[in-house]
């Protein structure tokens, strides 16, 4: 019948794609941290007097004791690389005609992870003094990405 | 239930907190391709559709005629071999008057998902489409439709090549 002979008519693959979008507003303490990036060019972290423990990015309840943190503290902007990675693979999925290279950088007892402003992986090592480079204030819309890179100190 | 609640706990944001920038957020949108394998089932299928047919399989075992057609009868996990054609006549099932978009959009005149029972696969098996050319008020169970194709030359080999099952005069 028509349907068997015609096999080779329809697609072996169905191929579509969802609408998928998102808005993340980000709580009060990432509200506040991340107006702190924006506006005044400060990393923040909170800190829990029982666990003695300071949070970056700041969190408005500590996850060992579940306390409200109460102190917020001005980390500076330089931390310890603690590790890093050469990245080859893009946010979509492509692959990145230069590799770039992402380092966890440690503030209090927390940290933030972001591009090296260098893609020279002989260049770096755990242990460096790596400084946040923000974004002109024209740019800065309030989130990560207000953060430019990290160079390395 | 809601409405018994007279004080929501936590803080509440509204779309003017976000627009004059009160409240710091980000927008992303994620790329959600996909691409399903059909296997050989499905693929007639939706060759059949593309012909303006129809297609099943019949499993000689149970004696039974499902659609759409798969290849494994999932009574008696025998293999089913024998495609067949079926109707693009049918009995409502059930169905729903929907105020929704499949993505999201209030609509004022609803869609009418159903479920149709195809004349020629076997009683309670059939597929899910859309009724159409009938008033919301008047659908009922049970029921008599007919598919409506698309013309030949705008067929893709798709399930909308269907464009919906209107009622049938018998």
């Amino acid at each position: 019948m028509t349907s068997t002979k015609s096999i080779h008519d329809a697609p072996s693959v169905w191929q579509g794609d969802m609408p998928v979008t998102n808005r993340y507003t980000f709580g009060l303490a990432g509200e506040r941290f991340f107006r702190a990036i924006k506006d005044d060019e400060k990393i923040f972290g909170s800190r829990c007097s029982t666990c003695d423990w300071v949070y970056v990015p700041a969190v408005e309840f500590c996850e060992r004791c579940l306390k409200k943190t109460g102190e917020w503290l001005d980390v500076g902007t330089v931390g310890e690389i603690i590790t890093f990675t050469e990245v080859h693979i893009g946010y979509g999925g492509e692959p990145l005609e230069k590799p770039e290279i992402i380092a966890l950088v440690r503030f209090g007892d927390g940290g933030l992870i972001h591009r090296l402003e260098t893609t020279d992986l002989e260049a770096v090592e755990i242990g460096q003094q790596a400084r946040v480079v923000f974004k002109p204030a024209s740019e800065r819309q309030g989130s990560i990405l207000d953060i430019s890179h990290f160079e390395i100190v | 239930m809601s409405n018994q609640v007279k004080n929501y706990p936590g803080t509440s944001l509204s779309e003017q907190d976000i627009r004059q920038d009160k409240v710091l957020s980000v927008h992303d949108s994620l790329e959600a391709e996909f691409a399903w394998d059909t296997g050989q089932a499905i693929r007639r299928y939706l060759a059949g559709l593309k012909e303006g047919v129809i297609t099943g399989t019949h499993c000689s075992h149970c004696r039974r005629t499902v659609v759409p057609p798969r290849t494994v009868c999932e009574w008696c996990f025998n293999p089913m071999h024998d495609y067949v054609q079926i109707s693009d006549t049918g009995t409502v099932n059930t169905y729903s008057l929907c105020y929704v978009t499949w993505d999201v959009q209030r609509i004022k005149e609803p869609e009418i998902p159903a479920v149709i029972e195809l004349d020629g696969a076997s009683p309670l098996h059939g597929i899910m489409h859309k009724l159409g050319e009938i008033e919301p008020g008047d659908v009922s169970i049970g029921m008599r439709v007919q598919a409506v194709w698309k013309p030949a030359e705008q067929r893709e080999g798709a399930i909308t090549d269907i464009l919906y099952f209107k009622p049938l005069e018998e």
